[in-house]
């Protein structure tokens, strides 16, 4: 199934393209995938992190369908 | 010792007198608002001499507490009708607290109306008022240069200003604070503060502390161990350690349009086709390339260090670095997505001495009603520009959102009481609705900052688009916030206080250590149900009811995408806000 991952902040060097940017790549993942097998996939790093799949908010264990978009953060706030 | 500086523009009096011992455990906001309740009648014309404009550093103003600088702006709101606070970053607090001065109460209003005056107060805590005719209608860029000619070469002040906006007593008219480069950068902006200082003929603030130190502690030791223990959170914490310092304010502007919540071309949708482009990430990356500042405090004494400062093209200085607030109502609500046409007008503001949240809320619903079409960023330029020339279209801008959107025949405008909403949409962020409906402020996200658990993760998780648990994190964040404005704390450090109990212990134990009274968990949140009892039993002496604490219908029954939300919070749950108000007043002897 094919997810669209996109990663923020200090997360965004974490796209295997090593390009950064916040724009979205599309996975090939294998039916079931969780999130928390994208996040082991990519090596974000062991840190909180804000997670959203087509913009709600998700946990690590949750598992993705196809056409989902995943969102991820690191903890950020301001205003 | 803390005095309170009292200055009769009817007469050009200037008093000193001590503040009375009841409210020994009050700054900022509680000493504003307390003030403003006993002082002003709630009924007062607010740009009448019965009003008055009180300007206060928190209780730890003038020391060395982390990110304890900001400055409460106090009075009658000519835009609410209600109890104002507004606060500031910049330099001015520092220097009162280090000169012992509590407040500055500015009363009365000259006979004059054309007299302009500039307030200077020494290092030697000497002040005197002076006529500056000939600065009216200045900028506030062009002031502070004035203002610099008239200083000593090697002298070190802080200036409160105001531009045409306040002196033509508009009610979208905001209070400049300097920053540490003396830019006039920082604003008390909303409520319409600006316009009160306006309407008392004062142009102008000088505070100077040259060679002045922080002031002094009852116990220096264990002020200096709780200084320690509250800078050490706020470097751990990842909001404040990391993101803020990193991306600044504006880092929010992806999260909040990923959650849906990013109110985009007057709130007709919850996500910015554009963000990336006006992204915090971007203007990292572009300020960066153009050889500008990308960290540095607001003010002397901050750790977080979100600010930084925006550049032309060509590496000179534009405005501050253009906060989430502002590229959010400068930018999506108004269809822009260029951070140069939005720094643009951020600038313009700043120097009209404009609020930027009511003026991108205002220029969106100027925009939504056809005369101007949404993202065209050189038309909401000259629309803006147009307040400066006082021009009937430009007093309807500068008068606000709804005063725009009123006579224009537009369907939403939102507001509430009388005041534009900030950068998040209540309907599928339901938390911050319950505090923009209630706040005794109008609509105010730094009331009771509810996209903490909302979206953000922090200080624990209540689902954002459902009404339940809304009215209870909207209580304890107001009543918090009430109590990190009396103390002059910036309330970023709440991201940090809300995870990390040794943060919320170390301010406690700064107060303790800093006034020799006893202070505790109870005693924090006791200062903030006080500071919000006078301003809600000033409003409602001023006429405000339940139905003042709702949102616009049209959040009500207009679904917002992509969330297809509505506003679901009971009528019954944003009346239960303010149910601490009764006891509380008991307790005060007030009424």
């Amino acid at each position: 199934m094919k997810v669209d991952v996109v990663l923020f902040a200090t997360l965004a060097k974490y796209q295997p393209d090593g390009a950064g940017g916040r724009h979205p790549r599309t996975f090939d993942l294998a039916e079931g995938a969780t999130i928390g097998d994208v996040i082991a996939m990519l090596g974000l790093p062991d840190e909180p992190r804000v997670i959203f799949v087509n913009s709600r908010h998700a946990d690590e264990g949750d598992a993705l369908s196809e056409g989902d978009r995943l969102a991820i953060f690191p903890p950020v706030a301001g205003g | 010792m803390r005095d309170i500086l009292r200055v009769d523009m009817s007469t050009g009096a200037i008093s000193k007198e001590p503040v009375s011992a009841g409210w020994a455990r009050y700054g900022g906001r509680a000493l504003t608002s307390a003030i403003v309740f006993k002082e002003v009648p709630a009924k007062a014309d607010p740009l009448g001499a019965e009003n008055k404009i009180v300007f206060a550093p928190g209780l730890l103003g003038g020391t060395s507490a982390p990110n304890g600088g900001r400055l409460s702006v106090g009075t009658k709101s000519p835009l609410t009708g209600g109890l104002k606070e507004s606060n500031a970053g910049g330099q001015a607090a520092h220097a009162l607290g280090r000169l012992g001065i509590a407040a500055i109460v500015v009363e009365g209003k000259p006979v004059d109306p054309s007299a302009r005056y500039m307030l200077v107060i020494e290092a030697d805590g000497s002040a005197k008022l002076e006529r500056v005719d000939a600065w009216a209608g200045m900028g506030n860029y062009a002031l502070a240069d004035a203002i610099k000619a008239t200083r000593p070469a090697d002298d070190r002040y802080a200036t409160i200003t105001i531009g045409p906006a306040g002196e033509m007593m508009l009610k979208a008219a905001g209070v400049a604070v300097s920053d540490p480069k003396n830019y006039p950068n920082r604003f008390a902006g909303r409520g319409g503060t600006g316009a009160v200082m306006g309407s008392k003929g004062l142009k102008a603030i000088v505070v100077s502390d040259k060679g002045l130190a922080y002031t002094e502690h009852a116990d220096k030791e264990a002020f200096t161990a709780a200084v320690k223990k509250f800078a050490n959170a706020l470097n751990t914490h990842a909001v404040t350690g990391t993101a803020l310092p990193t991306y600044g304010t504006n880092v929010l502007a992806n999260i909040i349009n990923e959650a849906g919540g990013y109110p985009t071309r007057n709130f007709s949708s919850g996500q910015f086709e554009g963000v990336e482009k006006i992204s915090g990430e971007t203007m990292r990356e572009v300020t960066l390339e153009r050889g500008g500042n990308v960290k540095h405090g607001c003010h002397t004494g901050c750790v977080i260090q979100c600010s930084r400062y925006w550049v032309d093209k060509d590496g000179h200085y534009k405005t501050k670095g253009v906060e989430y607030e502002n590229v959010w109502s400068l930018g999506a609500d108004c269809g822009i997505d260029d951070l140069d046409a939005i720094a643009e007008l951020d600038r313009t503001c700043s120097d009209l001495g404009l609020d930027t949240i009511e003026m991108g809320a205002t220029l969106a619903v100027y925009m939504d009603s056809g005369k101007i079409a949404f993202g065209d960023g050189a038309a909401a330029l000259a629309a803006l520009k147009e307040v400066g020339t006082g021009s009937d279209l430009g007093k309807m801008i500068g008068s606000g959102a709804e005063v725009t959107g009123k006579a224009l025949g537009v369907a939403h405008i939102p507001v509430v009481k009388h005041q534009a909403l900030p950068a998040y949409d209540p309907r599928p962020i339901q938390g911050i609705g319950v505090t923009y409906a209630t706040s005794t402020q109008g609509a105010d996200h730094t009331a009771g900052y509810s996209i903490t658990a909302n979206v953000l993760a922090v200080g624990g998780t209540v689902d954002p688009l459902k009404p339940d648990g809304q009215a209870a994190l909207s209580q304890g964040l107001q009543i918090a916030t009430g109590m990190l404005d009396a103390l002059g704390l910036c309330i970023f450090v709440a991201f940090a206080v809300l995870d990390l109990p040794e943060a919320f212990e170390a301010i406690h134990e700064m107060a303790e250590a800093h006034t020799g009274l006893k202070w505790d968990a109870d005693a924090l949140m006791q200062l903030g149900k006080e500071t919000l009892t006078y301003e809600r039993l000033f409003n409602d002496h001023a006429g405000f009811t339940p139905a003042d604490d709702r949102l616009p219908a049209f959040f009500y029954t207009v679904a917002l995408p992509p969330h297809d939300a509505v506003f679901t919070v009971t009528d019954e749950d944003l009346d239960s806000v303010y149910s601490f108000v009764p006891e509380t007043a008991a307790a005060l002897g007030i009424s």
